[in-house]
């Protein structure tokens, strides 16, 4: 303990005096860095890929999270949002192209000292397919140490992310099962930042925004029913299903996030697969908040729709203060004029006069804008050329691009260092990759994709080849396409024209990159013919041709587009039911076999409970099921008698154990599903001896007789008459007698029964305490034979 | 910045004030000043300098950082002209140089005979010879030069700490028994000035609520705290209610050159509204608002958008496609329809601010 032995004690309080007077500047000095004396980092993880290919061909040789919008790269846009919550150290998953992240890191201002920001780029393998993937590598890299904020690469945000940090922190001190804090923003079902293709219906706790289910949406195939499951309505009073959220896809974890993701190797998205599958499960037992982002704007750039309309929102400053004019997250300094237009400041830019420069619009440093021409609601880079009489409409067009005299552009992205020349026409949605050369007097039909053909400038690729072969092969396969298609793109051309819509074969409507659900990504496609969003429009032809293979959605009600959510709990009965019949029938073909070739009883268990599994069908059901086929195999001796008894015994015995071995024991139910078969078979004759066999056999024990006599199911109470209920009351009435012989037993031990021979001997048997399951499973469709109601022999 | 010799401490809290203005985190003019005079107190006792031009450059290079990080809180820019002249002057005085102080000063004309408080500097410190470029001990002159400096960024502190006091102070002339005084939005200025006069009269006041922020609420409510009978009425009422009024009362964001003002949104309203009613419009502002800028952009704004989520709520979906909101933190006043700035410098017509702005800065820092 004595740190300084060589020391009285009075020398050590000078001491520490001395040293106490020599930290206290220090500490004042750490003044200065305001950011570093919290106690505890922030950290946050950007996933900086996006694990998808919606920018093609604009993301074939960079990754998207480095696509400028309003002229700053996506990247600097979510650390700028994570630098407003007070982040200190930014992990940035990079996956497709890394060295170019790296590079923009390093020359960013982020990583100038002073910034208060740590960014640490980490390169994930190839192999990382999904979002899924890129947490398990955060788990096995050890990256985060407590709670930290999970956003996307391609984050547009000015939420103060460090209130919702407080409130998850908050939350975890009282529930430490609370691992994690979705944000999500009000906006109205049918606003444009959100996206049409890919979106959910949350179901929260009004008062604590618990998040109880979360059902993802497409476009397409579309669907119209949400189901919330019975017991979250049954456990909580007081739920606000939503369909009008935003998701921004910023997610305060804890540190179990990863690992999970590490649990569960088949978590694929955040959203669909991880939210969804912990909301599901009854294992995990965890939790997952919403954050309703009342203040603030957030939202991502997940497709080419998504782009445009946070453009917009950028310009017409729902961002603020993230705005060009002041706090241009690549430090450019934009002036603002009247009617949301931004021209850069340090007066490089050139307007010509008869030049048309319309409301939100921006145009960056160096760039020319000729006689004549109009831009609209566009974003121009730096160091653009608009020539003379030039239309740009809605569109962003990135640095160092020409467009020549008299082209026109409508809703379009074009890449970086484009050359449009003159009298080109690009229609809607069309996506320009970078260094592409068109015209003279070309038109691109609407949602043309352009790249560049390789090899005509190999010299230039070369530095890139080892890192691009993955674009490079998917280039070859769109180059392959070629031959069939000839468009015009004019005489000076250098681009290829990718084929309309992707392979299309293989493809699954379940995943939310089919073909058609693109379309509602799809930058200026309304997608008016498969859109339902207005009350009424059902279906059209393409739907109705595909309904066929996805048989879930048939059942097709319209989607609330407003506050009026009003959504059915689907009757899943019907499926259920074949399911179950299926179940059946292999199980007695599983039994069949095995009594056929004689399997031992525990091959037979292994066999019914994979069987169970893989069906997913309760205990119950396989018991019923066991207990009808081993009833069947009895066979019917006319006379009934000693070779009846003989008959019973030996199968009984025989296949008896095997009840007790399919994965749990409960013999009042094994009781009930004899009752129940018996009921409505040719055998209910033999149901007092069964019955006795298997008490014989040690299946079921007197107290166990007793339980299920005393259940009101067994009584066959609050059915409907009919003979079936009969036949059920019979034997219930022979249980009665049973049990009467078993009293009269108690009273003198010796008595030997009747029925069941000698079989008071085993009755005290360690009773087990099962749980009461009155599990009255009738399968009311079973058709009731009509069988000869005698009373059960005695 | 790159080019000064400073520690990267030093760079560290300018960089932290930056993203703080970059972001908006900081707002309003006296806030803004008071943390970049702590700034620029930093800067210049960590600077190494040898002569009066190096530590000019230091702090102007700080100082052009910051207004380019937000050029829209003006009083940023003029914290740092107010310090380099202070710095000049003190450097004068120390030099044995007196400084080239005019004879005439507006202040003295318009208050008779009270002093300006920075107006004379103590002589009876003995002074050490400055020795600017000394070769064997480069550090001399700063060494002598410091303290000074500090004591006279202590003082531009002072008065921004004792700004409400000392405009408050003559609230009693301005606001007479019985009035009805109309004002605008939150001004810490104003509300101490109306408070102080609370003491001495008895007179109502009228708040506007200032939609879409609403600062008119809060004053609303800070004034009836303080015992003030007051109204809270809409924006729209303004002009229906002036023939009642016998004054308006604002606050400024920013005085320009010309004697017009940046005043929060509505202000532009009230004031043309009393024009016409021929009441007479008071502003009250500290002197860190003085601005050697014109507003050469807009008409009537002051070319400061804030988001329109306070106008249209995001979650209006359809409508935020459709609806482009405009709006504006700040009006532009002109100085037509000014009648007097109170500052705590004394009161002024707007017609003589120019000079005033001559007396405060030097004429070499207007351009950062």
């Amino acid at each position: 303990m004595n740190m300084w032995p060589w020391t009285t004690s009075s020398q050590r309080t000078c001491f520490l005096f001395l040293l106490l007077s020599l930290m206290a500047p220090k500490s004042n000095a750490g003044k200065e860095n305001l950011l570093a004396d919290e106690a505890e980092v922030l950290q946050a993880v950007i996933l900086a890929d996006s694990f998808n290919k919606r920018f093609r061909p604009l993301t074939t040789r960079k990754p998207r999270c480095l696509l400028p919008i309003c002229n700053a790269p996506l990247l600097d846009w979510t650390f700028e949002s994570l630098a407003l919550a007070g982040v200190q150290e930014i992990f940035v998953i990079c996956r497709s192209h890394p060295e170019q992240i790296k590079a923009k890191i390093a020359e960013s201002r982020w990583s100038k000292t002073g910034s208060g920001i740590k960014i640490v780029p980490i390169l994930t393998a190839k192999e990382t397919f999904s979002p899924g993937d890129a947490m398990r590598d955060i788990y096995t890299r050890g990256l985060v140490t407590g709670d930290f904020v999970l956003v996307m690469g391609d984050l547009v945000s000015n939420i103060r992310i460090d209130e919702v940090v407080k409130v998850h922190k908050e939350r975890r001190k009282t529930n430490k099962d609370a691992i994690m804090t979705m944000v999500v923003k009000e906006s109205g079902a049918n606003h444009r930042t959100r996206s049409k293709a890919d979106y959910a219906v949350f179901g929260l706790d009004s008062e604590t925004f618990e998040c109880l289910h979360y059902e993802p949406v497409m476009g397409y195939p579309p669907s119209t029913v949400a189901s919330i499951p019975r017991e979250i309505l049954s456990a909580h009073p007081d739920i606000e299903i939503r369909n009008d959220f935003i998701d921004c896809a910023i997610d305060i974890c804890s540190v179990e996030v990863p690992s999970l993701f590490q649990d569960n190797f088949d978590y694929l998205d955040i959203r669909r697969d991880f939210v969804h599958g912990v909301l599901t499960s009854d294992l995990l037992m965890k939790n997952i908040y919403c954050y309703v982002a009342k203040e603030g704007y957030a939202a991502r750039v997940q497709d080419t729709k998504s782009y445009e309309s946070i453009s917009k929102d950028i310009l017409s400053r729902w961002t603020f203060p993230l705005v060009p004019d002041n706090n241009h997250p690549a430090g450019h300094l934009y002036e603002h004029r009247r009617g949301n237009k931004y021209i850069d400041k340090d007066g490089t830019v050139i307007l010509a006069r008869t030049s048309t420069v319309g409301n939100k619009c921006l145009i960056g440093s160096s760039t020319k804008v000729s006689d004549n021409a109009q831009i609209i609601s566009s974003v121009v880079g730096q160091n653009c050329f608009i020539g003379e009489g030039a239309i740009i409409d809605n569109s962003y067009i990135f640095d160092g691009t020409t467009v020549g005299p008299g082209c026109v552009i409508e809703r379009s992205i074009i890449g970086f260092d484009v050359n449009i020349k003159e009298n080109t026409r690009i229609d809607k949605g069309s996506l320009v990759g970078d260094d592409v050369i068109i015209g003279p007097n070309a038109h691109l039909e609407a949602f043309g994709r352009l790249s560049k053909k390789r090899g005509i400038d190999a010299v230039d690729d070369e530095d890139e080849e080892d890192e691009d072969d993955y674009a490079d092969s998917e280039e070859e396969e769109v180059e392959a396409a070629q031959g069939t298609t000839t468009v015009n793109l004019g005489s000076e051309s250098n681009a290829i024209l990718w084929p309309q819509s992707a392979p299309d074969e293989d493809e699954n409507d379940e995943n939310v990159e089919n073909a058609k659900n693109q379309r509602f990504m799809r930058l200026g496609d309304n997608a008016s013919d498969l859109a339902f969003s207005d009350a009424g429009s059902e279906s059209s032809d393409e739907e109705s041709e595909s309904s066929d293979d996805d048989s879930d959605f048939d059942k097709r009600l319209e989607l609330p587009t407003s506050s009026s959510t009003s959504l059915d709990v689907p009757d899943g009965s019907s499926t259920d039911a074949i399911a179950e019949s299926e179940f059946r029938n292999e199980v007695r073909l599983s039994l069949e076999r095995a009594f056929t070739e004689g399997h031992s009883v525990d091959n037979a268990a292994v066999e019914l409970k994979t069987l169970r599994m893989a069906s997913n069908v309760p205990l119950s059901r396989v018991r019923e099921a066991v207990v009808s086929a081993i009833v069947e195999r009895i066979q019917i001796i006319d006379g009934g008698g000693v070779p009846q008894r003989q008959e019973i015994a030996h199968v009984v015995s025989r296949w008896g154990p095997l009840i007790n071995k399919i994965g749990g024991v409960d013999p009042v139910e094994t009781i009930a599903a004899l009752q129940t078969h018996c009921a409505s078979s040719k055998r209910l004759l033999l149901f007092g001896q069964i019955l006795a066999a298997l008490y014989q056999d040690d299946v079921v024990e007197e107290s166990d007789i007793r339980k299920w006599h005393r259940s009101l199911a067994s009584q066959s109470l609050g059915l409907s008459p009919g003979v079936r209920t009969d036949n059920m009351r019979k034997c219930w009435e022979i249980g009665s007698r049973m049990i009467q012989q078993f009293d009269e037993q108690d009273d003198s031990e010796d008595e030997s029964q009747e029925d069941g021979g000698d079989a008071g001997n085993s009755k005290d048997g360690n009773e087990q305490d099962e749980d009461e399951d009155e599990d009255e499973d009738e399968d009311e469709n079973s058709s009731s034979e009509d069988i000869e109601n005698s009373s059960g022999e005695d | 910045m790159a080019s000064d010799p400073q520690s990267a401490a030093n760079q560290r809290i300018v960089e932290d004030l930056v993203s703080r203005l970059r972001r908006r985190q900081l707002v309003g003019s006296r806030a803004t000043a008071l943390e970049t005079l702590l700034v620029l107190r930093q800067v210049v006792s960590k600077a190494r300098f040898s002569n009066i031009d190096q530590l000019v450059n230091i702090i102007r290079s700080v100082g052009r950082r910051l207004v380019d990080a937000q050029p829209k809180e003006h009083s940023v820019g003029n914290t740092v002209r107010k310090v380099l002249h202070h710095i000049r002057e003190e450097y004068h005085t120390a030099n044995e140089q007196p400084a080239v102080e005019s004879s005439f000063s507006i202040a003295k004309f318009v208050l008779q005979g009270q002093p300006r408080k920075q107006a004379t500097i103590p002589s009876s410190e003995t002074r050490v010879p400055l020795k600017e470029n000394d070769p064997d001990d480069p550090d001399s002159f700063a060494r002598v030069l410091k303290p000074v400096l500090m004591e006279a960024i202590q003082d531009v502190f002072d008065e921004l700490e004792t700004v409400y006091d000392n405009i408050s102070k003559n609230a009693k002339d301005h606001i007479h028994s019985d009035e009805i005084i109309l004002t605008l939005g939150m001004s810490k200025t104003v509300d101490f000035f109306l408070k102080a006069a609370a003491h001495y009269r008895n007179y109502t006041v009228i708040v506007a609520e200032t939609a879409p922020f609403y600062g008119g609420r809060e004053m609303a409510k800070s004034l009836s705290s303080a015992g003030i009978s007051t109204f809270l009425v809409p924006d729209s009422s303004i002009y229906a209610l002036m023939s009642r009024v016998n004054k308006v009362i604002l606050g400024a964001h920013a005085i320009l050159a010309n004697g017009g003002m940046f005043a929060t949104s509505g202000s532009l309203l009230a004031a043309t509204a009393a024009r016409s009613y021929s009441t007479p419009v008071v502003v009250c502002a500290g002197q860190f608002k003085l601005t050697p800028l014109w507003n050469l952009y807009h008409e009537y704004g002051a070319l400061d958008f804030g988001d329109p989520s306070a106008v249209l709520g995001f979650d209006e979906g359809d409508l935020v496609d459709k609806v482009d909101v405009v709006n504006p933190y700040y009006d532009y006043v002109r100085p037509e329809l000014l009648d007097v700035f109170i500052t705590n410098y004394g009161d002024h017509p707007p017609s003589s601010i120019y000079r005033l702005l001559k007396e405060t800065y030097d004429d070499e820092d207007n351009e950062l």
